[in-house]
C-alpha cells in the first residue's frame, strides 16, 4: 500500500506574526519556518501504518518555494521514504494545491493520502475537502484514529459533541486532527539517510494546473488592542460594573 | 543539618513580643503590608529549602525605598536582623528566617520603568520577577539572557543578590554582567547608588560587584538597571545520547571547536525517567547513560550543515550513540523541558542536592572521582545528575527512599557531603557554583575559600553592616 503525504511549510507555531506597516500582508521576513503541526502528525501516522506492515511506501508532497524542501527533508527524516516538490513562488491558495495534489494522484496513484485538516497560518481548512471532490475519492475528515483493514479504512472522526467512525473504501482521504498521533523528533542518523532519500521536483505548469490565486486579499490589520483591565474595591463594585457598565447581568 | 540554627536555643518569638513589633512596624509601613499571621510567617519566612524551622517575628513589604530606609533604621535602633527575601526560590537558605528575624518582602516594589534604547537597559524595582524582564524585553525587540526553571517566580534582586547563573552562561554570563547599576541601603541606613549605569567607570572599587552574590548580608537592593542585549537567532536544539560521561567533555570540545554555543547541558538517565513519567516524550527509544542538550543559534544555512558534520564525526569516534534536533520552537521547548523539569521532577523525593563546579578541562577527572565516592556510598540510592555542564557546573541530587525517614537519609547524605568537598577541594573547585552559600554550605565554606579570605569578607560586611543586622549567620558565622 502507498500513502501520499501533503507536507506544508508554515510561520512556526511560536512566532507571533504582525501586519505589514502597509496593511497588504502579515510580515514573515525572517520569521522561522516549520512544518505545519498537522502535518507533521500525518507523516507520522504515515509512518507508523509503515512501521506497523500495513503500507510499504510513503511518499512527501510539498507545494510552494524551493525552501519547502527543508519540510521533505524533515518529512523524509521521520520515515517517508521520497519526496515530490511542487515548486512554485505564487501564492497558494486551497484550490490550486487541491488541483495540483490531485494531479500527482493521478501519477502516483497511492492508496491513502493523509494531510492535515488544516495549515495553521491560513487555517482554511479546505484543501482535504476540495481534494477529495477533485479525486472523487471518499474522505475521512478530522480523524482521531486510523484503521486500515481490507481495503478499507476506518476512520474516527472528532466532531461536535464527540466521536464519529466511518468506513471508507481505499483509495481514500485522511486528514489529521491533534489527537491522532505525537510525532517523534526528527532523529539526527535519519536526517542523515534522508540526506540519500530521492527527491523529484516538478511545477504546476508541468502537471497541467494553473494556480492564479482566486481570492484576493484586501486587508490584514491587527485585531483590536483590549483596553487594560481594572482592579474593583469590592465584590458591591464589581456587581455595580458588571450591571452598569457592562450590563451583562 | 549542620548549619540549622537550633531550635533548641531559639525560641520563637511570643505572640506578644510580635503584636508589639508590628505595631511598631506599622508607624511608617502600611498596616496590611506588616504580617504576622501563621500563614505569612510560614509562607514568606523561607526559600525553596525547606529544610529549617521557620521563626521569624515579622514579615514586612515595603512599598518604597523611605520605607526601606525607615525600617533598616528602625532594625538598626532594636538590634533586629533583617532577611531580605525574594521570590524565595533559593537554594541555599539565604532567604530562611529561623531566629526570630524580620522578613523583607519585595512583592510590591516590583515595576518596570525608564526603559532606554540606546543603551538598552530598564530600571527594575527589586521585586521584578526574572520573567518580567526577560517578557518585557522581548516586547521591545530585545532579550534577557538570564534564564532557569525559577525565572517564573525568582525576583531580580534575588538574582544579583545570589549571582543567578542558569542555563545560558555559556554565551551571555551571569547575572552580575548584567547589571548596569543598582541602588542599596546599607546596614546603616544609607542609600548609595552604584555604578550609575556607566559602561566604563574605572573610580576606584565597582562596589556594585560586591553586592553581586551578597546573599543580603551587606545591605538591601532597592533598585537595579538591567541591561539587556540583541534576540538570538532561530535557536535549534540537539538532545544526544551519550555512552560515558568522559565522553561529554569531548562532545562539547567537538562543539565548541566548530559553532559557537548557547548552552550546553547534561542530564542522567535516571533523570530523564523521571520528566517522561511526567508525561515528556523521550528524545529517542534507546536509553543512554547520559544525555547532553545542546543549543546553538541558526545564523546561517551553513551552521546546520555544522552540526551535523560534529554529529557525525561524535557518533564515529562512539561518544554518541543517538540523537534527535528540534524541527520547531515547540519541539525545541519541549527538549528543553526535558532538563529544565528535572528539579521540580525531583522535588516530590526531597533530594539531597549538591551544586558543584570545576574549571571546564578538569571535569572528566572531577565526575569520575565523585561518582566513584557517591556511588559507593549509595549503593541503593537514586543518583541524579544533571548540570550546566559546559560551564563545569554539575548539579547532584540524591532521592530519597521513600520509606526511609527525611532525618536519617540526610544524616547519611552529610557523612558523605565532606568526602564530596574533599575531592572539590582538590581540584580546586567551588562547593556552590550558583546557588550561594547561605545556611545550606555555611559550614563547609572553607573547602573552597581560606581562612583569610573569610576573614576579608567579614571585614567587609562589618563597614557595610556594622550592627549586623543584614542576613547575620548566612554565608559565614557572624
Ligand atoms: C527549579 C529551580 C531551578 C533553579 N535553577 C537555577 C539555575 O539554573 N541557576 C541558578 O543560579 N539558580 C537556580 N535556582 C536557584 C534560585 O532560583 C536562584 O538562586 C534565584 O536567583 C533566587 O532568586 P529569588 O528571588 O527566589 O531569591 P530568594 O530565594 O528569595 O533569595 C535569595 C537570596 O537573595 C537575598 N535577597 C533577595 N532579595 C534581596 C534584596 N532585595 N536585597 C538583598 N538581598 C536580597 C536573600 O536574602 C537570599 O539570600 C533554581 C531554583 C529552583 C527552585
Amino acid at each position: 500500500m502507498k500513502i501520499l503525504v501533503a507536507v506544508k511549510r508554515v510561520v512556526d507555531y511560536n512566532v507571533k506574526v504582525r501586519p505589514k506597516s502597509d496593511g497588504t500582508d502579515v510580515d514573515i521576513a525572517n520569521a522561522k519556518m516549520s512544518i505545519n503541526p498537522f502535518c507533521e502528525i500525518a507523516v507520522e501516522e504515515a509512518v507508523r501504518l509503515k512501521e506497523k506492515g500495513v503500507a510499504t511506501e510513503v511518499v512527501a508532497v510539498s507545494l510552494g518555494t524551493k525552501q519547502s524542501q527543508e519540510q521533505i527533508r524533515t518529512a523524509m527524516a521521520l520515515g517517508a521514504d521520497r519526496g515530490i516538490l511542487v515548486e512554485t513562488d505564487t501564492e497558494l491558495q486551497p484550490l490550486g494545491v487541491a488541483k495540483c495534489l490531485n494531479a500527482i494522484i493521478a501519477k502516483e496513484s497511492p492508496d491513502l493520502v493523509i494531510m492535515g485538516k488544516q495549515s495553521i497560518d491560513g487555517d482554511n481548512n479546505q484543501t482535504g475537502q476540495m481534494l477529495g471532490a477533485l479525486s472523487n475519492m471518499p474522505q475521512g475528515t478530522f480523524a482521531s484514529e486510523v484503521a486500515v483493514e481490507d481495503g478499507t479504512v476506518n476512520v474516527t472522526r472528532e466532531i461536535d459533541g464527540g466521536l464519529q467512525t466511518v468506513k471508507l473504501n481505499l483509495p481514500a482521504i485522511v486528514t489529521t486532527d491533534l489527537r491522532l498521533n505525537e510525532p517523534r523528533y526528527a532523529s539526527l542518523p535519519n536526517i542523515m539517510k534522508a540526506k540519500k532519500k530521492p527527491l523529484d521536483t516538478t511545477t504546476p505548469d508541468e502537471l497541467g494546473v494553473d494556480v492564479a490565486p482566486r481570492v484576493q486579499t484586501l486587508k490584514v490589520e491587527p485585531p483590536a488592542e483590549r483596553s487594560a483591565g481594572i482592579k474593583v474595591a469590592d465584590v458591591a463594585e464589581l456587581v455595580e460594573k458588571l450591571k452598569n457598565e457592562a450590563k451583562v447581568i | 543539618m549542620p548549619s540549622t540554627p537550633n531550635s533548641e536555643f531559639i525560641t520563637a518569638p511570643s505572640d506578644q513580643r510580635r503584636q508589639q513589633v508590628a505595631e511598631q512596624l506599622r508607624a511608617f509601613i502600611d498596616a496590611d503590608k506588616v504580617r504576622i499571621d501563621e500563614e505569612s510567617l510560614q509562607g514568606h519566612g523561607c526559600d525553596w529549602t525547606k529544610l529549617y524551622k521557620v521563626n521569624p517575628l515579622a514579615i514586612v513589604f515595603p512599598k518604597s525605598v523611605e520605607q526601606v530606609q525607615q525600617l533598616v533604621r528602625f532594625a538598626c535602633d532594636e538590634k533586629i536582623a533583617l532577611v531580605p527575601s525574594g521570590g524565595r526560590t533559593g537554594l541555599s537558605g539565604g532567604a530562611v528566617a529561623s531566629q526570630g528575624e524580620i522578613v523583607v518582602s519585595f512583592d510590591y516594589m516590583n515595576q518596570m520603568s525608564d526603559f532606554n534604547a540606546v543603551d538598552r537597559t530598564v530600571v527594575c524595582q527589586p521585586g521584578v520577577i526574572t520573567q518580567q524582564l526577560q517578557d518585557f524585553a522581548e516586547e521591545q525587540g530585545l532579550y534577557y539572557p538570564v534564564d532557569f526553571a525559577s525565572a517564573g517566580s525568582s525576583q531580580i534582586a534575588g538574582n544579583i543578590a545570589t549571582n543567578a547563573g542558569g542555563i545560558k552562561v555559556i554565551k551571555y554570563g551571569m547575572t552580575r554582567d548584567w547589571v548596569a547599576g543598582m541602588k542599596v541601603v546599607t546596614g546603616t541606613g544609607e542609600l548609595i547608588d552604584l555604578n550609575k549605569n556607566l559602561l566604563k567607570n574605572n573610580t576606584g572599587y565597582d562596589l556594585r560587584h560586591l553586592f553581586a552574590g551578597s546573599e543580603g548580608t551587606l545591605g538591601l537592593i532597592v533598585e537595579a538597571t538591567m541591561r539587556l542585549t540583541q534576540p538570538p537567532k532561530d535557536l535549534s536544539v540537539l538532545v544526544l545520547g551519550v555512552s560515558e560521561m568522559s565522553a561529554i567533555m569531548e562532545i562539547l570540545r567537538a562543539f565548541q571547536n566548530r559553532m559557537p554555543l548557547t548552552a550546553f547541558e547534561f542530564f542522567s538517565e535516571s533523570g530523564c525517567k523521571l520528566t517522561t513519567a511526567h508525561g515528556l516524550q523521550r528524545p529517542f527509544e534507546s536509553e543512554t547513560p547520559f544525555y547532553v542538550l545542546i543549543e546553538y543559534e541558526n545564523q546561517s544555512e551553513q551552521d546546520a550543515e555544522t552540526a551535523m558534520e560534529v554529529f557525525e564525526y561524535c557518533m564515529e569516534q562512539g561518544w554518541v550513540l543517538d540523537g534527535v534536533i528540534s524541527q520547531s520552537e515547540s519541539q525545541a521547548e519541549n527538549l528543553w523541558a526535558l532538563r529544565e523539569n528535572l528539579g521540580e521532577c525531583c522535588a516530590p523525593f526531597t533530594p539531597y542536592k549538591n551544586d558543584i563546579s570545576v574549571t571546564t578541562s578538569q571535569v572528566p577527572g572531577f565526575l569520575e572521582d565523585i561518582d566513584a565516592v557517591v556511588s559507593q556510598a549509595y549503593p541503593d540510592f537514586t543518583l541524579v545528575w544533571w548540570g550546566h555542564i559546559g560551564d563545569g557546573n554539575l548539579h547532584l541530587n540524591i532521592l530519597k527512599p521513600e520509606d526511609m525517614a527525611k532525618e536519617e537519609f540526610f544524616e547519611k547524605c552529610q557523612a558523605v557531603n565532606k568526602q564530596v568537598f574533599e575531592i572539590v577541594e582538590n581540584y580546586q573547585g567551588s562547593i556552590s557554583a550558583e546557588h550561594g552559600v547561605g545556611l545550606v554550605k555555611r559550614d563547609y565554606i572553607q573547602y573552597t575559600r581560606s581562612d583569610a579570605d573569610v576573614a576579608l569578607m567579614q571585614g567587609i560586611k562589618a563597614v557595610f553592616d556594622p550592627d549586623n543586622i543584614m542576613n547575620p549567620g548566612k554565608i559565614f558565622n557572624s
